[in-house]
């Protein structure tokens, strides 16, 4: 019997319609009634392990992908939940468990599709594992980054505060995220705040970003820190964040005001001491020269200042000392020197 | 607090010896009885602390000079060399005993004490000569801040001036302190700058 033209054509989108499932890179599952695999493609046998032929006029590979009660009662509430207010659902994120026994996570999308008098489900899933992974492997880079990172969206919330901000600050994310008031308690002083935010105005209106550039915030325990801040533009297609990097260089500053406070001290103490004790030798000198000294004055000039080179060697080594004790990267060879 | 800077005038009144008086104070200040901090060059320190006690010697004062570089019996000859009488000075030595291990106090001329550093001598020894001159109208002379940074840390200078020159504001008796220009930290000047009336840079 020769087939009708109909017939033909649809034998011929038949056809084309399987080639699209089966090379479609998303897992494709035609559903009956109550979940009742009625197609199941080539992606879906490939991501799951399942063949089309183990699932098809079934549900029970629904028990196999989720084969913990509980979650699977989750997923079906949460399903069911979605579907009482629409016929489909939209990113629903579900984990998966293969056949090899890896968990996969699967963004799925739902459509009812007419079929005759057939009730019609077209699940769609895509397999963002990777994506996923990397999206947590990031996520856990910035969180655990021993920077403070902040990422803001438009109009200055706070959309990422990572833990060395909760570290740092004393805030944690649930009192900043999706705020943008973290500033104010940083910045309780108005002034301060001000002087600030017009400095970062003027520095963003000439160049988009700023680097380090240093301020002083107040902690949620009342400590002041300093931070150097450093920011840039991140994001593509019309969506742009801020990203604003702190890192908290409180100890570094200290430490480099002890080193300028121990080399003035040092330089003050050495300096003038031996300008005195040059001036005292000259001036014994002259007066030996004329005469003027007995012996034993000038012996006690003599001692006296042997005394103070004594004394200053005797500083020179406390300074030493000081200077090992407060910086700890100094190289171990010039440690022992310094340590005399 | 007040400064002066750059050389002062000199003058050719009240001299001692004929020669011309430096003219670092003014009247008013010492009667005033402020409290001074010189400053001067090291090769110049000397130069100043003579014509300082001559200038104030002039004006009737009577210097306890507090000296912890020089030894009494040197600094009595350089004064009368530079023609300064000797009863218009009393002494309070912090050299000498440091070094040869005992000297005698000579009432109303020298009182030793054993090291720069024990403040409590010292302030016990100005006690007791300030008694010693009771009628008179006195100026001590701490010489030098400078010599003390050898023995002292910066901020122990500082408590230890800030400690003298309210013994001093409380006796009501005028104070110098001499110290080399350009030698002391601003922290360290700003605190000394703050204890004293007036700041003299002799140069």
């Amino acid at each position: 019997m020769e087939r009708s033209d109909e017939q033909k054509s649809n034998e011929q989108k038949s056809a084309v319609e399987t080639g699209i499932l089966d090379n479609a890179l998303v897992m494709i599952a035609v559903l009956g009634e109550k979940g009742r695999i009625v197609s199941w493609n080539h992606a879906a046998e490939t991501i799951t392990g399942y063949s089309q032929q183990e699932v098809t006029g079934s549900d029970e590979i629904w028990k196999k992908l989720y084969p913990d009660k509980d979650y699977r009662r989750i997923i079906t509430r949460k399903i069911d939940g979605i579907l009482k207010t629409k016929n489909f659902f939209e990113n629903l994120e579900t984990t998966i468990l293969t056949r090899s026994g890896e968990s996969r996570t699967i963004l799925w999308n739902t459509k009812k599709i007419p079929d005759g008098n057939l009730p019609r489900t077209i699940a769609v899933g895509m397999d963002v594992t990777n994506e996923r992974e990397a999206m947590a492997f990031r996520g856990s880079i910035i969180d655990n980054a021993y920077v403070l990172i902040a990422v803001l969206g438009p109009q200055g919330t706070i959309l990422v505060w990572n833990k060395a901000a909760e570290r740092i600050t004393g805030y944690s994310p649930d009192e900043v995220i999706g705020r943008r008031d973290i500033w104010k308690k940083l910045y309780p002083d108005a002034e301060y705040r001000r002087t600030i935010t017009q400095k970062i105005s003027r520095i963003i209106s000439e160049s988009n970003y700023f680097e380090n550039l240093e301020t002083t915030i107040l902690t949620k325990s009342s400590d002041r820190r300093i931070i150097s801040w450093n920011t840039r533009q991140i994001g593509a297609g019309g969506i742009y964040h801020e990203i604003a990097i702190g890192r908290d260089i409180t100890e570094q500053r200290k430490a480099e005001e002890a080193l300028v406070a121990y080399m003035t001290e040092m330089t003050m103490r050495l300096k003038q001491p031996v300008g005195i004790i040059s001036s005292t030798l000259l001036e014994s000198a002259q007066m030996v020269k004329q005469g003027v000294l007995t012996t034993e004055e000038i012996v006690l000039v003599l001692e006296g200042q042997a005394r103070n080179a004594t004394q200053i060697a005797a500083n020179i080594q406390e300074f030493q000392t000081a200077i090992v004790d407060r910086d700890r990267s100094i190289p171990e060879a010039y440690r022992k020197f310094l340590e005399g | 607090m007040s400064t002066g800077t750059g050389r002062f005038l000199k003058h050719t009144g009240n001299s001692l010896k004929g020669d011309r008086v430096p003219d670092i104070f003014d009247a008013q200040d010492l009667e005033q009885k402020k409290i001074f901090l010189i400053l001067a060059t090291p090769g110049m320190i000397r130069e100043r602390n003579i014509e300082i006690i001559r200038e104030i010697s002039a004006r009737g004062y009577h210097t306890v000079v507090i000296t912890t570089n020089f030894p009494y019996s040197i600094l009595t000859k350089q004064y009368t060399q530079s023609g300064i009488p000797k009863e218009c000075v009393t002494f309070i030595d912090a050299v000498t005993r440091n070094s040869i291990g005992s000297a005698e106090n000579i009432p109303g001329v020298v009182r030793y004490i054993n090291n720069p550093t024990n403040l409590t001598d010292m302030g016990i020894a100005v006690t007791e000569v300030l008694h010693e001159h009771s009628e008179k109208k006195i100026c001590i002379m701490y010489d030098s801040v400078s010599t003390l940074l050898i023995y002292l840390s910066s901020a122990n200078i500082s408590k230890f001036i800030h400690f003298v020159t309210n013994k001093l504001r409380l006796m009501e008796v005028s104070g110098i302190f001499l110290a080399v220009e350009k030698g002391l930290d601003p922290m360290l000047m700003t605190q000394l700058t703050t204890f004293v009336d007036k700041v003299i840079d002799t140069g």
